[in-house]
């Protein structure tokens, strides 16, 4: 396989994953606003958020100006996304696993952004002694996240395997999408091993892609380790496998959502409740027509009389 | 019994229990409650009872109302509700109000387990696979999957996540969303944001708004006694003003000082709403609020409106209507007296109700400013209005942590600072705030008493509870130090009334509990005589 199919089968993927990602991302964010069901910790809580407290704390807190911190929501995440925070804390036997999966993972993403960096260089001409510093680096991050998203991911099929915990609660999907990222994990770190300068190799490659070279090629064991990365981010969007977008939602708009409603969230607030429910049991009183309002908001006869 | 229970186990086996429970499983509590021979023997269901009632889960019963179909097309006619539940349930017009964080805890459970061991009813059961907080999420998200989901019935076959729906499965499921206290302790602990407690409630409210099918002490005798009479106790407003007029005098006559609660007062500046649990069953707590605001020259009033006079809100455990019915009425009634806030009463789900999440019901001229009972109290505390002396609070005392109040809240510290001001032995339990354990009644539990339901509540749910009580009073566990349990939430006291006398725990451990103002009440200066009392008169 050579040319134009390289460039059809690499941007196709992530022109898939791209707009699949951001089309489920956007369904979530426009999903209707929903009741407060925020949980302490809330970080952005200054001065408060990190025992947990919030604005409520206050005497009446509708007088006072509430205080937040911009930075404290960001540190959190980025404990919680780069180090597994709460794995540590509360499922310490499998946090080792974990972290080295997804560092692999976060590592082989560094090498995938060096690795355009690197094309761009070779494009523009850069002396050879800054490349090659650039490659050194791209070849040592390659390796690390090959190894430990590897080696994560082959821990953690044997964990859910193995341990008692886990194994009622596994599923075919759960088993096949550690197999297939450890595949691209294991090939990577393949061709890695067998190609004597797998960082340039990869460079040229990606060069040859965005410059729409027609005759691009890649060698084996290259071309398995990109064929296979190329169906697994035509195949990552589709799966539960995105929850780095739904955790956004569970934090930012679930657990750390404790403002209350402003104006234009009262006026989507009034078009939610004049929607007609049609809930079956005899209580709700519903028929289909009666809007949220009408079933909540009137008095009892009892109560008017 | 055996404890490997697979998710598919839930629709097999027709009425047999699940499981049951083994006193002898069940985790250790602190002398000298370790003995098993010495503790309550744990109530066992009769052969009649078996015959009546739907028990196919633990061998526990909390509804004793659950309907037995005649024959298969009645449970057929139920699984449809079901299955017409599930799908209401994923539609924006029936389920706006909960639809996006339903989907992604549904979506995007990573199966790790973290959340497993921040379940104090899993570890208070001596970790029976039943009451892990991830068993009931998978078979729901199974079925969510499998039945409300285009294609789901292909997918579940493919993925191996098959279950099968049926009577026996809606049945077990149903029991099974009361053995959680939705205290989201799980949640707390799980790295997605994924939220057990709320697919539980999700659950209930399939049960409650498409089924009719709900505890009665939360719906016939709850929210539905309340907007018809003004309380789920059944105090009418006549006699809840006559009971606090006759607890005015004889508090007043007790404590040496004049008491004086009004009602209905045009134009002050609070409502405050206690719960009429409390009137009815530990009255030292509004009658505390009486004396403090009184001697802090606030101007307040209670309302003898239906249901002004009981904050209580069942609704948020089980129905989102019947939430937002009641949460609307106390708004109204708030706006009637033209006050300028609401001030929750010692309750920790009536805070989480009416202060957060009824906030998005509550539009208009309905949005009246919501204040917690706590800072309220804190604001009186150190006014400089009344003065304390904390040596008349000399004794032992911890602060249990109202998960409505604490970690759903964020209202962590003003009841410290309290304590630590009025209370010179005041010490906390472990762990606590945000971290802290459900007293085991929490989400609508402490008020169902049904067939054997208390034993398990008692048993299991605030078993380490109670061990965590003990454990901060270890350095004087007799009855000789008399200890005190702050704990400012009805529920919560009601849990705590029933493991106490099940235990014997004021007479064997000398421990009583109450709430917040009543400590204050007691340290007051102008109080002549103590409010706490430590034997019954």
């Amino acid at each position: 396989m050579s040319g134009i199919f390289w460039h059809i089968g690499v941007f196709g993927a992530l022109a898939v994953f791209l707009i699949v990602t951001i089309y489920r991302a956007i369904a979530l964010a426009r999903l209707p606003v929903h009741l407060r069901w925020e949980l302490a910790p809330i970080p952005g809580e200054k001065g408060k958020g990190k025992y947990g407290g919030s604005y409520l704390e206050e005497y009446e807190w509708w007088k006072k100006r509430r205080q937040k911190s911009f930075f404290a929501p960001l540190k959190y995440m980025a404990v919680e996304i780069f180090l597994l925070r709460a794995i540590w804390r509360h499922n310490r036997a499998l946090w080792p696993l974990t972290l080295s999966f997804h560092t692999g993972i976060y590592l082989v993403f560094a090498m995938l952004i060096l690795s355009i960096v690197n094309a761009i260089l070779i494009i523009t001409g850069v002396p050879t002694s800054v490349l090659d510093v650039f490659l050194v680096i791209t070849s040592i991050v390659a390796l690390a996240g090959y190894l430990l998203g590897g080696l994560g991911a082959i821990s953690l099929l044997l964990k859910r395997t193995l341990d008692a915990n886990l194994r009622p609660f596994n599923s075919t999907s759960k088993y096949f999408n550690l197999v297939f990222l450890g595949a691209v994990f294991v090939s990577g770190a393949y061709s890695w091993f067998v190609l004597p300068d797998f960082a340039l190799s990869l460079s040229q490659f990606i060069k040859g892609l965005v410059t729409l070279d027609a005759g691009v090629t890649v060698s084996f064991p290259l071309s398995l380790h990109v064929i296979l990365a190329s169906l697994f981010f035509l195949y990552l969007p589709w799966t539960d496998m995105i929850h780095f977008v739904a955790k956004y939602f569970t934090y930012h708009e679930i657990k750390w959502d404790d403002t209350p409603k402003d104006a234009r969230m009262e006026k989507e607030l009034e078009g939610l409740l004049s929607q007609p429910v049609s809930w079956s049991a005899e209580h709700v009183k519903a028929d289909g027509k009666k809007s949220w309002a009408d079933l909540t908001k009137k008095k009892t006869d009892e109560q008017e009389a | 019994m055996s404890k490997k229970l697979k998710i598919a186990d839930i629709a097999r086996d027709g009425d047999a229990p699940l499981t049951e429970i083994n006193l002898e499983e069940l985790p250790p509590l602190p002398p000298p409650y370790d003995k098993i021979d010495e503790q309550p023997e744990f109530k066992r269901l009769t052969a009649e009872q078996k015959e009546r009632l739907v028990c196919n889960l633990d061998g526990v019963v909390s509804y004793a109302g659950l309907p037995k179909p005649k024959n298969k097309a009645e449970e057929k006619k139920y699984v449809e509700q079901f299955v017409s539940g599930l799908k209401k349930l994923l539609s924006k017009e029936n389920n706006w109000t909960f639809l996006q964080p339903l989907l992604l805890s549904i979506d995007y459970c990573a199966q790790c387990q973290t959340c497993c061991d921040a379940c104090p009813i899993y570890l208070g059961s001596g970790k029976n696979e039943l009451y892990r907080p991830t068993y009931r999420s998978e078979i729901f998200r199974r079925l969510v999957n499998k039945y409300a989901k285009p294609g789901g019935k292909l997918r579940a076959k493919l993925n191996r996540e098959d279950i099968e729906l049926n009577w026996t499965t809606i049945t077990r499921l149903y029991e099974l969303s009361y053995r959680c206290n939705l205290c989201r302790r799980c949640t707390l602990t799980c790295p997605m944001g994924v939220d057990n407690a709320l697919i539980t409630r999700e659950m209930r409210k399939l049960f409650s708004q498409e089924l009719g099918w709900a505890p009665k002490e939360l719906h016939e005798k709850g929210t539905v006694l309340q907007l018809d009479v003004g309380s789920p106790t059944g105090l009418r407003p006549n006699v809840a003003m006559d009971n606090l007029e006759f607890l005015d005098e004889e508090f007043g006559e007790a404590l040496g000082i004049e008491i004086k609660t009004p009602w209905d007062k045009k134009g002050a500046d609070v409502l405050l709403i206690h719960s009429a649990g409390d009137i009815i069953s530990f009255p030292e707590g509004p009658i505390s609020f009486s004396v403090l605001c009184n001697a802090a020259g606030i101007n307040w009033t209670l309302s003898s409106e239906i249901p002004g006079y009981d904050g209580v809100n069942y609704g948020i455990f089980y129905d989102d209507v019947q939430l937002a019915k009641v949460a609307t009425r106390h708004a109204q009634i708030a706006r009637e007296l033209g006050v300028k806030k609401i001030v929750m009463g010692e309750c920790g789900h009536q805070h989480k109700a009416i202060m957060t999440v009824a906030d998005r019901v509550l539009t208009g001229e309905l949005d009246i400013p919501r204040e917690s009972v706590v800072t309220f109290l804190e604001d009186i505390v150190f006014s400089g209005k009344i003065k304390f002396d904390p040596a008349k609070n000399d004794f032992p005392v911890t602060l249990h942590d109202p998960c409505n109040l604490v970690r759903n809240l964020g209202v962590v510290e003003p009841q410290r600072r309290i304590l630590r001001y009025i209370c010179p032995q005041f010490r906390e339990m472990a762990p606590h705030g945000i971290e802290n354990y459900c007293c085991g009644g929490g989400g609508g539990l402490s008020v169902m008493s049904d067939v054997n339901f208390t034993d398990w509540k008692a048993h299991v749910a605030g078993r380490m509870k109670l061990k965590q009580v003990l454990d901060a009073f270890a350095d004087h566990p007799g009855p000789d130090v008399k200890k005190y349990l702050c704990a400012p939430c009805l529920n919560c006291k009601l849990q705590f009334r029933d493991i106490f006398d099940y235990y014997k725990v004021k007479e064997r451990s000398g421990i009583i509990f109450g709430g917040l103002g009543e400590l204050a009440v007691n340290a007051m200066v102008d109080v002549k005589k103590p409010l706490i009392k430590w034997e019954e008169e």
